[in-house]
Formats: C-alpha cells, sequence, structure tokens
C-alpha cells in the first residue's frame, strides 16, 4: 500500500507538504484573532516614534536588545511589570530579540530620561563603565527619513485598521499635518538636549535620528 | 565504454556553486569571526561608522553563512549528488542546463544585493529573513527555479526509485518554500501610501502572531536549511566515500518521515514564556524532545554504517569529517530538546548558551558536512586528486579544536550569566546590576572569538586545497569507485 | 464562526491527526519490514544507489525497462 509513495515523485512530494504544513496550521491559525487584539489604553506609534523605531531596526538594536519581559521575579524586578500580548498590537513587525547581550528595554521609557540616553549613545562607556555598546555618533549627524515613516503610519492605518485619528487615538492626518506635529515632538524632546548641533539642525528644520530614537524610547513603557 | 557518444556527468553547475560556497563561507565566518571580536573588544565597532557595528553585521554573518555558504552547498551537492543517484546527466538536457546556470547567476546578484541592502541598514529585523521585499522576490524566483531543476531531472532518471538523498533534498525545496513565503509576507509601504523608500514594507502580521509565524520559520529554517538538506548529503557522502552500504535503509525512510512530521511542531520553544498561547508552548516543549528520536534515527543509522569499518577513520579523513559531522549531529539535537524544557529555557533564553548550540550543530555538522562533501566531489568534478591530504588532515583537527572551544566557551558563558541574572542576595534583591554579567563574560568571549577563527583558518586551508585540486593536482585517469585519492 | 466551535474543531482535528499519523507510522513500519521479510521488496538494495552511481553502472531498478536496455545496448 505504500509502493506507490516511494516511486511516484508527485505523490510524493504531495504527501509531504501535506505532513510539514500540519503543525502550522494547528499551531499558528486558531489564535490570531485574539492574539492580535490590543490592550485596553495601548496606542499606536506616532509617526515621530515609527521614524524613531526605525532607526532601531536600521541599526539592529533588537540582535543585542529584547523587548519581552519573562514572568520571573528576578526579570519584573529588573525590567518592571512582565509583558503582555496585547501591548505589541501595534508592533510591526515584533521586536522581542533572542539574546539579550544588553538589557531588555520594553519598559525602558520607565527608567531613562532624554539626557541620559543622548549622553549614553554618544559614548556608553561613559555612562555605563564596562559597557560593550558601540557608539553611536553617526545618529547625531543623519536626518531621520520622515517620509516613509509616514507612508508605514498610512499603510497600517489604511491597511490594517490601525486606529489613528481616532477619538483618543494619535493624530496622523495628511502628510503635512503629521510632519507639522512630529517637528512639535521632536522639539519636547530636543529641549531636553544639550548637543548644540542638534539644536541648530531643530532650528532649521532637520530632526536628526537620534532626536527620533529618543522619542521612541521613551514611548516604551 | 568511452565511445564518443557516451553521456557523462556535467558538473559545470555543481562547480559554479562548489566557488560560491567557498567564496561565501569565507565572507560569512569572517564577519562572524570579527562580531565575535568586537563583543570582547568593542572599540572594534566603531571601523566603519555605522557600517561596522554588531547590529549591522551580525545579519550579514547569520544569512551569509545561511544563505550564502550553506545554501551554496546544498545546491553544489544537489547538482552533483542529484544526477548521479537518478543516472542522468545535466548534459541529456539542454533546457536544465540553461535553467541551472540562471539559477547560479540570478543567486549572485540577490547575494551580493541582499549584502549591500543589509549593511545599508535595510532590513526588516525578522532573524534569517531580514531582506526586503525586492530580495525575497529574488529569492523566491531562485528557489522555483531550484524545484524546476530537482523535478524536471527527476523527470527524465532511469533510476525508478528516488534515493533516500532526494528525498530530503525534495523535502528541502518544499520547507523552505512554505516557511519563506509565509513568514515574509509585508506590504510596500510606497504602494499604498504613494511617498517615502519604495523597497520598504511592513509586516503582515503584528506582535505575539508576528513572533509565532518568526519562530515557526525560525526554527524550521534551521530544520530545512540545516538539518534535511545535511541529512541528505550524509546519505550519499558517508556510504559512497566509504564504500559501505547504508547500515539500515528501511531506518532511513523511518527517520524521514518522523522527522518531517514532529520538526514544524517545536518553534515556540522559542518563545517559552513569552506572551503567546501557553498551550503552544507546552506543545513546543513536548515535541522537541520527541524530536530526539527522528533526529537520533539517521545518526545512529550513519554510525552504524561504518560498523567493521572503524579502520577506516584513521586512513580516511574524509571520513573523519563525516563521522564527526554525524557525532555534532546526535549532540545539538540532544542539546537542543534539553535547551526547549520549560525550565532548563527559563535559564538559557537569551544568553550565550543559545547561539553555543547554534554553533555546534552548524559548525561541527553543516560546516563538516559541506566542506567533506565539497571534497569528495572535486577529484571528480575536476578530474585530479586532493591536492594535499595532511593540510586535510591538519583542517580537521584545526577546525576540531576550535568548535571545542567555541562551545565549551559558550556554555559556560551562557550559564553564567543566566545564573547570575537570577541570583540574589540574602534579602531576596537581585545581586547583580546588568554590566556585571556582561564583564564577567570578556574571558569567555575571547576565547569563542579565538575557536571561531581557528575554523575560519580552517576555511582558508579549505579553499588552497581545494583550488590547488581543481587546478594544479595530478590528474586522475579514471574515477574513484569509494575513497578520494589524495597526494 | 464562535471561538469555542473553533476550539472543538481544532481540538478534534489535533487528536484525530496524531491518531491517524502515528497509525499511518506504524503501518509504515510493518509495511516495510513484511514486504523485506516475505521477499516482495527488498528495500535494502536501494542503498546500492549511491554505491553504484556510474553512469555506466546497473540500474537498481530501471524506471522504464525497454528503453533501459536499448539505451545500454548503444553505449
Amino acid at each position: 500500500m505504500f509502493h506507490w509513495l516511494e516511486k511516484n515523485p508527485f505523490f510524493f512530494t504531495v504527501g509531504v507538504f501535506l505532513v510539514i504544513a500540519y503543525a502550522g496550521i494547528v499551531t499558528i491559525l486558531p489564535d490570531f484573532m485574539e492574539s492580535a487584539r490590543p490592550l485596553k489604553g495601548t496606542k499606536p506609534y506616532t509617526a515621530l516614534q515609527i521614524a524613531g523605531r526605525q532607526v532601531y531596526i536600521a541599526n539592529g538594536c533588537n540582535t543585542c536588545h529584547s523587548q519581552l519581559i519573562r514572568p520571573f521575579k528576578s526579570e519584573t524586578d529588573r525590567y518592571g511589570k512582565y509583558s503582555l500580548s496585547g501591548e505589541y498590537a501595534y508592533d510591526r513587525p515584533f521586536l522581542w530579540g533572542s539574546r539579550r547581550i544588553g538589557p531588555d528595554l520594553h519598559r525602558v521609557g520607565n527608567y531613562r530620561t532624554t539626557d541620559w540616553h543622548e549622553n549614553h549613545m554618544l559614548n556608553p562607556a561613559a555612562v555605563v563603565p564596562g559597557s560593550i555598546m558601540p557608539k553611536y555618533g553617526f545618529m547625531f549627524k543623519k536626518d531621520i527619513d520622515f517620509k516613509t515613516a509616514y507612508a508605514e503610519a498610512k499603510t497600517v492605518q489604511k491597511v490594517f485598521d490601525v486606529p489613528y485619528d481616532k477619538p483618543g487615538m494619535p493624530k496622523l492626518g495628511t502628510y503635512d499635518e503629521a510632519k507639522k506635529a512630529a517637528y512639535k515632538d521632536a522639539g519636547k524632546i530636543v529641549a531636553n538636549m544639550k548637543n548644540q548641533e542638534i539644536k541648530d539642525a531643530y532650528k532649521n528644520g532637520n530632526i536628526r535620528e537620534i532626536v527620533a530614537l529618543i522619542a521612541y524610547l521613551n514611548g516604551l513603557k | 565504454m568511452q565511445s564518443s557518444n557516451a553521456i557523462n556527468y556535467d558538473y559545470t553547475v555543481a562547480k559554479y556553486f562548489t566557488i560560491s560556497a567557498i567564496v561565501l563561507g569565507i565572507v560569512g565566518m569572517s564577519v562572524g569571526v570579527l562580531i565575535a571580536f568586537q563583543l570582547a573588544f568593542p572599540e572594534l565597532n566603531n571601523m566603519f561608522g555605522e557600517y561596522g557595528t554588531f547590529g549591522r553585521l551580525r545579519p550579514i554573518h547569520t544569512d551569509g553563512v545561511a544563505f550564502g555558504f550553506t545554501v551554496s552547498g546544498i545546491f553544489a551537492t544537489w547538482f552533483y549528488v542529484g544526477q548521479r543517484v537518478l543516472k542522468v546527466s545535466m548534459a541529456e538536457s539542454k533546457f536544465l542546463m540553461f535553467i541551472g546556470k540562471l539559477q547560479f547567476w540570478l543567486y549572485i546578484i540577490g547575494v551580493a544585493v541582499a549584502v549591500v541592502s543589509l549593511l545599508l541598514g535595510y532590513t526588516t529585523s525578522k532573524e534569517y529573513a531580514e531582506f526586503e521585499w525586492p530580495v525575497d522576490i529574488a529569492i523566491v524566483v531562485v528557489w522555483v527555479l531550484w524545484g524546476i531543476s530537482i523535478f524536471g531531472l527527476i523527470g527524465i532518471r532511469r533510476e525508478k526509485v528516488l534515493y533516500i538523498s532526494v528525498w530530503y533534498y525534495i523535502a528541502t525545496f518544499l520547507g523552505v518554500a512554505m516557511l519563506y513565503v509565509f513568514n515574509n509576507m509585508e506590504v510596500p509601504t510606497y504602494f499604498v501610501s504613494g511617498m517615502g523608500n519604495w523597497f520598504h514594507s511592513v509586516s503582515m502580521y503584528a506582535g505575539s502572531n508576528d513572533a509565532m509565524v518568526q519562530w515557526w520559520y525560525g526554527h524550521n529554517a534551521v530544520a530545512f536549511v540545516f538539518t534535511v538538506p545535511i541529512i541528505a548529503m550524509i546519505y550519499y557522502f558517508l556510504p559512497k566515500e566509504s564504500g559501505q552500504p547504508v547500515f539500515s535503509y528501511k531506518l532511513s525512510l523511518l527517520s524521514f518521515w518522523g522527522l518531517m512530521f514532529v520538526y514544524l511542531w517545536a518553534g515556540g520553544h522559542h518563545l517559552l514564556y513569552s506572551t503567546v498561547p501557553d498551550w503552544v508552548q507546552t506543545m513546543a516543549s513536548i515535541f522537541s524532545i520527541i524530536l530526539i528520536l527522528p533526529s537520533w534515527g539517521s545518526a545512529i543509522n550513519m554510525l552504524l554504517t561504518m560498523k567493521g569499518e572503524w579502520g577506516q577513520l584513521k586512513e580516511n579523513p574524509l571520513v573523519k569529517f563525516y563521522v564527526l559531522a554525524s557525532t555534532f549531529y546526535m549532540l545539538s539535537t540532544l542539546e537542543g530538546p534539553i535547551q526547549a524544557i520549560k525550565s532548563v529555557n527559563a535559564l538559557a533564553h537569551f544568553t550565550d548558551w543559545i547561539p553555543g548550540h547554534v554553533h555546534d550543530g552548524t559548525l561541527g555538522w553543516v560546516g563538516f558536512m559541506i566542506i567533506g562533501g565539497i571534497f569528495h566531489m572535486a577529484p571528480r568534478m575536476y578530474k585530479r586528486e586532493i591536492f594535499s591530504k595532511k593540510l586535510v588532515e591538519a583542517q580537521f583537527w584545526l577546525q576540531t579544536t576550535g568548535i571545542v572551544m567555541y562551545f565549551t566557551s559558550m556554555w559556560i558563558a551562557g550559564i553564567t550569566q543566566g545564573m547570575m541574572w537570577r541570583a540574589t542576595d540574602q534579602y531576596g534583591n537581585l545581586a547583580y546590576s546588568f554590566i556585571d554579567t556582561v564583564e564577567v563574560l570578556h574571558p569567555y568571549w575571547t576565547l569563542r572569538a579565538v575557536g571561531g577563527s581557528f575554523y575560519l583558518i580552517g576555511v582558508f586551508m579549505w579553499a588552497y586545497n581545494i583550488y590547488k585540486t581543481a587546478t594544479s593536482s595530478k590528474a586522475i585517469e579514471k574515477e574513484p569507485q569509494y575513497a578520494t585519492p589524495m597526494a | 464562526m464562535d471561538m469555542e466551535l473553533i476550539r472543538n474543531i481544532q481540538g478534534w482535528g489535533y487528536v484525530s491527526m496524531i491518531f491517524i499519523i502515528t497509525i499511518g507510522l506504524y503501518a509504515y513500519i510493518y509495511h516495510l519490514y513484511k514486504s523485506q521479510r516475505e521477499g516482495v521488496k527488498d528495500y535494502e538494495k536501494y542503498s546500492n544507489m549511491a554505491l553504484k552511481d556510474d553512469i555506466d553502472d546497473s540500474l537498481v531498478e530501471a524506471k522504464d525497462p525497454q528503453k533501459d536496455e536499448k539505451d545500454n545496448e548503444e553505449r
């Protein structure tokens, strides 16, 4: 009864496919809808935060920093309340990471400030002696790509129904509106920074990568 | 027999992919060694501005060895083994020859674009699926072309039954295709909003769902790139090199179906204690343990193939490569399930024990099989004997030392850091700040980087040996039947 | 479809699939060894596909016996 399997490449291929596909269907599909639900009070990222998140991703911060606090006392003591599924509802992609070469960042906004990040990103070892984190001086010189950040926000709003512009949710609006709002948000961060170059750039209407990144990190709570 | 119209196997495409396996192996592993040293000596991060940081380079290392070195090795061995066990030559079909060459050149273009885009920071951040959508499409095209090659060659075969290696190659093709397509579902933002970077995209899944799909992919990419096709290799190269038939062909068939069914369930063990549903985690944990059976089925089958022939270990360095590879396969397929036990995972997750585990599999099992496989193929493709047996021996011992240094230091580093993260003083407060748990790793990270360097030097020795074999070694008149001739 | 129903389908699907697969696997083992014992099929000979893989070596089992004989005569 099994001989056909060994001789007929077509049936064999179909057989293998069924066997390997089954696990994915059973494990991933059933809870798909439930896992996609946001927690009450969880809000999508502002356009400036998305720009910061893109900087975070482009530089592979997630290769060394996790964003997932596991339900152990040793972790909640160190990083804060353990993570809940609904908190990630607007995370595309998820950034849990797989290796903690540096500490977890899921709630870093609760215990680090703008000026701490400013000093730390410029020279980590000066703030945390012994740190092996690279220096990120170039983020103080490069401008963000706000168009791509806005494009991402607009896309998730259109395609995945992310509730921008809904009552109690962040405003997105048109590109010009969003840009104005992002400039205003960035101003609050820049006001807490010391670097003169950043301030000058801001006055000229430019938002540096570091500003957006800090906006994103401060929002992780 | 040697009439003018006699058919011979045509290794043109196999040779192409042999070269790319060697080149991309050197690239991927050099980057690996560099980032290993960056952990021990962080100043190395600042050599090339934003393009030289650990975060930018790490995907180039992982993707470089997985999709560069390993996939090239898979293609090279397929275009060699496939013809032989189906007893049909690529020369018999102009179409398949064209498809094979097209596949190679598209692959090379794809690799080049992928490396540059990762260096520039264009990444989706999902591990081993970092490429943005244009590269994804190129990869899918290359993969489809490979599928045409596989099934085209099967279509014109002379041998009725498909040898077990062919089973595994087919499974590789199917598995990677399914996983890659579903994990890389993404929406290009430019086409929806009409602005920004045209190659930027956003994942189709969010949060916990994205994590589930990603690790269903991430775990099984390991299955279908680092396990399944490598088993295909060992089922051909070990029997052929040693002249011994597979210990039990029936066992090989059973292990195949077992592996196919069980492997895919285990992806959730990367997400233990995360926010994915509990039942997914528990099931993944259980299936990971069950996975020992089919894995060891293949590995033991290989070791028993050498029954009564262990003397070959002394004479033939290639047999050494294969036997050590299956031993490392047994080690890592035991280690993996142990790490998938929930209470062990609580300690091991997020530590260096995990990359340690990955590397005893990839360096010991994957790397050794591809290196050993190409050593076996080279004299038959280039019609010359291996340039230097001594060099093969030296490479074997250097690389084995490197692997042992690598995984022992990573085991210690991982368990040390895991223990320190959870250690408390007598009042129940955390005993160590995070930076304490980093500084303590410095000696182990140094050892690991040195171990990795040993392995890399071995790869250079391999490259030199193959280069000399292809160009200037002593010619052989008749193809050797079993053991590979070496000078 | 409400959640309850989905859960039910999922549960039954999972259990029955495990059941079917397990029976299938054992049947396959039985089939392999029985065919070997009764001489219906010698599985172990397929190992030779790797060992005798020169293009001129005799086939373990020809896909198309007649065409192949002609092939061999020509060569």
